[in-house]
């Protein structure tokens, strides 16, 4: 999952970023006013994005107005310092998800973005499953067949990504684009390397095929009642 | 509380129907004796009507008795004339006179007599025993005044000639008679008097409607005050829409309160407004700090770290607390700057060139490091009327802004001269400078509009927001100019100490508060 955090002041950025990164693994994006902001989010590579409403250049209001004129569905999360009821109705109305007040809490704002990020995809729960594959989001745990699985933090990330889109083709550059942040080089074998051992481990836990591969279109998560390709 | 505020205003409405202005007295304990312009205008006006109404019929009562009077003589006369007509040959030989009363119809109240010239009576009517002897004394015609049972009655004494026997040859014998005939003046005073009763009565009628016409009138007229006296009234610290009525500004007496009452207000919410800003930044700033503190230490709370990790999460935590302790700091100065005595007030004069020279001490160490030179262009003494501590804030604060966005190798001149009445200081720098949709916003408080000054740079946004403070206090001008990668001047003018009004007495009064 990738985060875009938009907030000015550069220490809370950083906090926040670490915190994503380190606490559900997100790769996280950060821009230092609204209109850098804006300018990453046209992308639409972002699944959630966190916003501050004070932004030098362009306020947080404006660039979530300019958002959803455009079209992008993307949840946002408002970070704002006013607690006034009636700027709140309105960033709700303008288009946010959900809110939170400075100073809030570390924790509740990942527990935020991930529901957010969850209902963005249709899942109500943190436990994900399909067929025999299980994903506790929480714990970040993996079990197929009732067997718990080790992976590597950039293989449940892509399995996670996976997870959240069952039965639906995605594509390496959806991959990358969803699982790294820009500070990263983009390259399409080192997401073939990580499909490839996750493929493995998934596989050695059961005799059914985990992930299908759709050449040149991208990876599928095989569901229940599938059988491989 | 609210007990004598509900009272005062409950026995407002009944009190008179053409107050004027509604009228709070709910502030004080007790509400003075409203006065009403209207009822004023109205006692006035009326008053003068009456006294000119008074003169009016006085004249016009003078002329009616004097018109009565002289038609009452022209009377007298006639009927003087008419007696003087009965006046007959009596037919005896000595040729007397003797009045004929059967041709004679006077009123009966009316009296008279005829004596010839020997001052014998020749006849009388029946109501009276005759004239007083004085009153056939005089030998010219004239009136007499004379009471007569009580009664005041004007008396005409009228004397002729009735020839006897004008016939006969030699023409008769002229028998000289004197008539004396009076009429009750009553009559004529009860016309007088009705003539004052309708005048009376015209005047009063007048009067009245005068009074209603203007009470009308002055209600009317007065609408256009009493809205705006109700849109003042609906003024108040969370609504300050004041749009004066047309009709009050149409009006030349109304025109300069409304526009003067619009006015303050429009500027009372102005600042009211920018208060307001402030008070929600500030609580920005400082929620957004404390947000930084609390991630910092959540974040190194997440999972069990090193020591060296804990050492260093610790090192950020208090750079945090610092800069709080910074946005807290210069909050508090603003504040103080923004409270402080007026500059008429102002009892010290600091040597401005003198406090550049200090600040530029101080930050010789930091321009060096940033490989930039400061360079100095000072008359000295230059005073000015600024407190010492504030004007060494007013410096360091620019100079630290130009050494923030200077380039490297280049200079930073601050230069402290006189001209005219004034001190004038330029700070200037060869830097990044200011994006020129940014520069008239800069003074704004925790203004952060433009990208080159905003928390990457460490600022809080408040360090011109307080030199404009200080010497707004100084009653001062700053201004800034500003290129886009070329550099920035900030110019400061303040009065000059010397020329300040009363310099001498202040001089020796006490030093500036903390």
């Amino acid at each position: 999952m990738r985060v875009l955090l938009v907030e000015d002041e550069k220490r809370l950025a950083d906090n926040v970023a670490t915190a994503l990164r380190d606490g559900p693994g997100f790769a996280v994006d950060c821009a230092a006013d609204g209109e850098i902001g804006a300018y990453y989010a046209t992308g639409r590579c972002y699944d959630a994005i966190i916003l501050d409403l004070m932004l030098p250049r362009l306020s947080g209001l404006l660039l979530l107005k300019k958002l959803r004129s455009d079209g992008d569905l993307t949840p946002v999360m408002i970070l704002t310092a006013q607690g006034e009821t009636h700027s709140v109705i309105e960033l709700l109305n303008a288009g946010a998800d959900d809110y939170l007040s400075k100073p809030f809490d570390l924790g509740e704002l990942i527990a935020r973005t991930k529901a957010l990020i969850r209902r963005g995809k249709g899942a109500a729960h943190p436990q994900l499953k399909v067929g025999d594959l299980e994903v506790n989001t929480l714990e970040q745990t993996v079990y197929r067949a009732g067997r718990l699985i080790e992976l590597s933090p950039m293989e449940y990330r892509i399995l996670e990504y996976l997870i959240h889109r069952p039965r639906v083709t995605v594509s390496k550059r959806e991959l990358l684009e969803h699982l790294y942040d820009y500070n990263w080089e983009h390259h399409s074998n080192v997401i073939e390397a990580h499909v490839s051992n996750l493929r493995k481990k998934l596989d050695a836990a059961s005799d059914q095929p985990g992930i299908a591969t759709l050449r040149g279109r991208g990876y599928r998560l095989i569901g229940d009642r599938e059988s491989a390709v | 509380m609210n007990q004598p505020a509900a009272e005062a205003q409950s026995t407002l409405p009944g009190s008179h129907s053409l107050r004027s202005t509604p009228g709070s007295g709910s502030g004080s304990r007790q509400p003075p004796r409203t006065q009403s312009i209207t009822r004023k205008l109205i006692g006035t006006v009326l008053l003068v009507e009456l006294v000119a109404a008074l003169c009016v019929s006085g004249t016009a009562l003078f002329y009616e008795r004097h018109a009565h009077f002289r038609a009452f003589d022209v009377m007298l006369h006639g009927r003087a004339d008419s007696i003087l007509g009965a006046v007959q040959d009596a037919g005896d030989p000595q040729d007397h006179v003797m009045l004929d009363k059967t041709e004679l119809k006077t009123p009966p109240e009316d009296v008279y007599e005829v004596r010839d010239e020997s001052g014998s009576e020749v006849g009388r009517s029946a109501n009276w025993q005759g004239a007083p002897a004085a009153v056939f004394a005089h030998q010219d015609d004239g009136f007499e005044r004379l009471r007569i049972r009580g009664a005041h009655y004007r008396l005409l004494r009228l004397h002729g000639v009735r020839v006897v026997d004008p016939g006969d040859k030699g023409g008769g014998v002229p028998r000289r008679v004197t008539v004396v005939y009076g009429s009750p003046t009553a009559r004529v005073w009860g016309a007088v008097r009705e003539a004052a009763e309708f005048n009376g009565v015209i005047d009063l009628m007048l009067l009245l409607i005068t009074g209603l016409v203007m009470a009308w009138l002055l209600n009317r007229s007065l609408i256009p005050l009493r809205l705006l006296a109700a849109e003042a009234s609906g003024v108040s610290v969370n609504s300050w829409r004041f749009s004066p009525p047309e009709s009050a500004l149409r009006m030349r007496e109304l025109a300069p309160l409304a526009l003067a009452l619009q006015t303050v207000l429009a500027s009372l919410e102005r600042s009211f407004d920018q208060q307001r800003r402030f008070v929600g930044d500030a609580a920005h700033e400082l929620k957004t700090a404390v947000a930084v503190v609390k991630s910092s230490l959540q974040l190194l709370a997440m999972r069990p770290r090193t020591s060296q990790e804990y050492q260093a999460g610790l090192d950020r935590c208090e750079a945090d607390c610092g800069r709080m302790e910074e946005i807290v700091y210069k909050m508090l100065t603003l504040a103080r700057v923004d409270g402080g005595q007026p500059a008429t007030q102002s009892p010290a004069a600091t040597d401005l060139a003198g406090c550049a020279r200090q600040v530029a001490d101080q930050f010789e160490s930091m321009a060096t490091l940033r490989r930039v030179r400061i360079a100095l262009s000072l008359a000295e003494p230059l005073m000015v009327r600024v407190a010492p501590q504030e004007c060494m804030l007013l410096l360091s604060n620019l100079v630290l802004n130009a050494l923030q966005h200077s380039y490297p190798e280049s200079q930073v001149t601050i230069t402290a001269l006189p001209r005219f009445e004034h001190a004038e200081l330029t700070v200037e720098d060869r830097g990044d400078g200011i994006d020129a949709a940014a520069l008239p916003h800069v003074f704004e408080r925790f203004y952060r509009g433009d990208a080159s000054r905003d928390r990457s740079t460490g600022g809080t946004g408040l360090g011109l927001a307080i030199c404009k403070a200080i010497v707004d206090q100084a009653a001062g001008s700053i201004e800034i100019e500003s290129t886009l990668d070329a550099g920035t001047t900030v110019r400061v003018r303040l009065s000059l100490a010397s020329t300040c009004p009363g310099a001498d007495q202040l001089e020796s009064s006490v030093p500036p508060e903390d």
